[in-house]
């Protein structure tokens, strides 16, 4: 198993009523919440526990993309992801870079996608992993103005011109309907051969799950709705339709981001961590209205009517805005616990999701740097290890992880037919 | 003129990459009606109009039943209007009346300003297409939809209760949710695509009729569409909002068919033929 510390750039200092008082965390007003200080920490805090983890042996730091908002606040994660870079290069930790949302469905600036994480990839040495989600609605198209029944076209259009830029020899045209480019002829192109691993960011929707098995690109799923309720259902789809294109299992193409929380025991885990727990959902996800991630569009017709004959791949969403930690716990939601009781929660769901690689996310809402830091080191110590081996048994290969950092070479994109893609 | 009842015209054009649909109800002359977006079924002033005209309402791609990827062969705002055009000739309703609501206002004029020979009237229901940063058309894509019929009414009318059938429910939303996109993919973000620069084109005698209590669109966009659009009416609607033709329908088609009978005064007859 391939373990990730995940991290976002949470405004940390919302009032606790604020999931209450507010229409939502993606249209939070700024000068009436925001301290000068409190947008300051914002970016120092993330920066210590992401180099606190790399350095804890985490095998990757991902970090997404969210405009115009308080639960995210990183309009562009190459950013934060070139800071990362340099200093992980500099203290010679093995750890990849790992920008694992940069929509692609939003940018109206593919090919400065392209160089960034070119430039990237050449940074850290190799070291980088790609993550291209298509896009939430509230950003592709309310802050970013694309038609909401655009968002998937321009994904795709998008996706193909950087995957181009990065992999031609020489010089091409771009004719696109969003794009024209008279010649592509990026600087630098990058290191890995053919390209950095790509990783698609999906949430069930079967027309994406094909296409990133048809593209040979990695799976990520996040856990956010409650892992427990929706995990089953999402797994049992993706294994479904790689069996339908005979794709062979590998654990190792999909990938699962999980709140956790790790204490001496339930107990202790309910005291450090409840309160914070409850301000990340209530005031992040639970904060969203669900207007603000579905438009009019954006959703092909049969995608809006299975949402409205079986809302369950929303999970506990509905409810979030008032969720308690228990709830959030039994929803699994948070994975909260003993090391021993996390380790085996995690090895369980990993084992019956197929997932081999688990993206922790061990800072979230209020939490501040210490506790964080505390939940990292405990994670990292007695948790991690014993992840490490749950696949070793079966020998897969790793096609989607930097070869530097012990990945096999990429798939062609065309899947493999051997046997089918469930267990 | 022959009562054509109900009938579906479907009009190939764009090379043969789309096929776009008209209703066609009632007799007399042509008029074409471009419905506002995400209506579930003809508004009650298609029905009134019907009673002296062969109302054609204009599918707009994407929102005819069963061929909701209509939408995708087209990209921007002028394949709209030269397919709209392409299918208002080739169905022969070139010179007939035209009749839009909101963004089905907006394409008529749209269509008026690029061939101004194209309608011999032009009727506008509070119309989108122009932008003041003093009266923003209200966002209603990324509206919840509990706040559509405040949006869209004066007067909100009552939730309907009682047993509907699940299914049909579930269809009529989808089917309102996609025509809404669809409509989005050609003014979203911002409802502004030019028109205001073209307006000066339409010859058309255009009369303009607005909701006084329109949170959706505000009523003063009635005075700049005038102002560009040479000898055009106004007339608006004391407590009616966006949709008068739902809100006001007899009051509307009243202002409508009069205005009608005036140009038929200045040279057609009640068959819409010329006098002269």
């Amino acid at each position: 198993m391939k373990v990730t510390y995940f991290q976002q750039l949470p405004y940390r200092r919302l009032p606790d009523d604020f999931g209450l008082r507010h229409e939502s965390v993606v249209t939070t007003p700024y000068h009436d919440l925001v301290s000068p200080e409190g947008a300051r920490a914002t970016f120092g805090d993330a920066m210590e526990e992401l180099m606190h983890a790399a350095r804890a042996g985490f095998d990757a730091l991902a970090v997404t993309e969210h405009s115009q908002t308080s639960f995210d606040v990183c309009p562009n994660p190459d950013l934060l992801a070139a800071a990362l870079a340099y200093a992980t290069e500099s203290e010679g930790l093995e750890t990849a870079i790992y920008p694992l949302g940069r929509s692609l469905g939003k940018s109206r600036e593919p090919l400065r996608v392209a160089e960034e994480q070119a430039m990237l990839d050449c940074m850290t040495g190799g070291r980088l992993i790609c993550g291209f989600p298509i896009g939430l609605a509230y950003d592709a198209n309310i802050n970013n103005g694309v038609p909401p029944i655009q968002t998937r076209s321009r994904y795709e259009e998008n996706l193909e011109l950087v995957l181009r830029a990065w992999t031609a020899r020489e010089p091409f045209t771009f004719n696109g309907t969003f794009s024209q480019h008279r010649a592509v002829n990026i600087w630098p192109r990058p290191l890995q051969d053919p390209h950095p691993p790509v990783w698609i960011t999906a949430t069930g929707n079967p027309r994406t799950m094909e296409h990133i098995l048809r593209s040979g690109f990695g799976f990520n799923y996040f856990g956010w709705f409650g892992a427990r309720l929706t995990g089953p259902r999402i797994f049992r789809r993706f294994g479904d339709i790689a069996d339908r294109l005979g794709v062979a299992f590998n654990p190792y193409r999909i990938g699962f981001m999980q709140v956790i929380a790790v204490a001496e025991n339930d107990a202790q885990a309910e005291a450090l961590y409840g309160r914070h727990v409850e301000y990340f959902f209530r005031n992040a996800i639970g904060a969203m209205p669900l207007h603000r991630l579905m438009l009019p569009g954006g959703i092909d017709p049969r995608g809006v009517e299975a949402l409205l004959t079986d809302p369950g791949d929303t999970g506990v969403y509905a409810n979030m805005r008032t969720a308690t930690y228990r709830e959030l716990v039994e929803a699994g939601c948070v994975i909260a616990g003993s090391p021993d009781s996390v380790t085996e929660q995690l090895t369980e769901i990993s084992r019956e999701f197929g997932f081999g690689n688990l993206h922790a996310m061990l800072q979230f809402g209020s939490l501040p740097t210490a506790l964080a830091k505390e939940n990292i080191d405990l994670f990292a110590a007695e948790v991690l290890p014993r992840l490490r081996g749950v696949w070793e048994d079966e020998n897969h290969p790793h096609h989607w992880w930097p070869q530097r950092l012990g990945g096999a070479p990429a798939l062609d994109a065309a899947p493999v037919a051997t046997a089918g893609g469930t267990r | 003129m022959t009562d054509t009842g109900s009938a579906v015209r479907q009009v190939e054009v764009w090379g043969g990459r789309l096929d776009l649909r008209l209703r066609v109800r009632g007799r007399g002359p042509a008029l074409a009606y471009f419905p506002s977006i995400g209506t579930p079924a003809d508004d009650p002033l298609v029905a009134l109009l019907a009673e002296e005209h062969t109302v054609h309402i204009v599918e707009f791609p994407g929102t005819s039943a069963g061929d909701p990827y209509a939408v995708h062969a087209l990209d921007d705002l002028w394949d709209v209007v030269l397919a709209h055009e392409e299918a208002l000739r080739t169905a022969g309703l070139a010179g007939a009346v035209a009749v839009g609501h909101g963004f089905g206002g907006m394409l008529a004029a749209e269509l008026a300003a690029s061939f101004p020979d194209l309608f011999s009237r032009l009727v506008l229901l509070a119309p989108i297409g122009l932008w003041e940063d003093e009266a923003p058309v209200a966002d209603w894509l990324s509206a919840p939809a509990e706040e559509l019929p405040g949006l869209l009414f004066a007067t909100p009318p009552e939730p309907v209760t009682g047993d509907s059938d699940p299914k049909a429910a579930v269809a009529a939303a989808v089917a309102a949710v996609w025509a809404m996109g669809c409509a989005g993919k050609f003014v979203w973000p911002v409802p502004d695509r030019g028109l205001d620069k073209r307006l000066h084109r339409i010859t058309a005698p255009t009369l303009l009729l607005w909701g006084e209590a329109d949170r959706l669109n505000p009523v003063s966009y009635a005075k700049r569409f005038a102002h560009k659009i040479a000898g055009s009416t106004v007339t608006t609607l004391p407590d009616c909002g966006h949709a008068p033709q739902w809100e006001r329908p007899t009051d509307t088609h009243r202002v409508v068919s009069t205005f009608l009978g005036e140009v038929r005064i200045e040279g057609l007859d009640a068959g819409g033929n010329r006098t002269s």
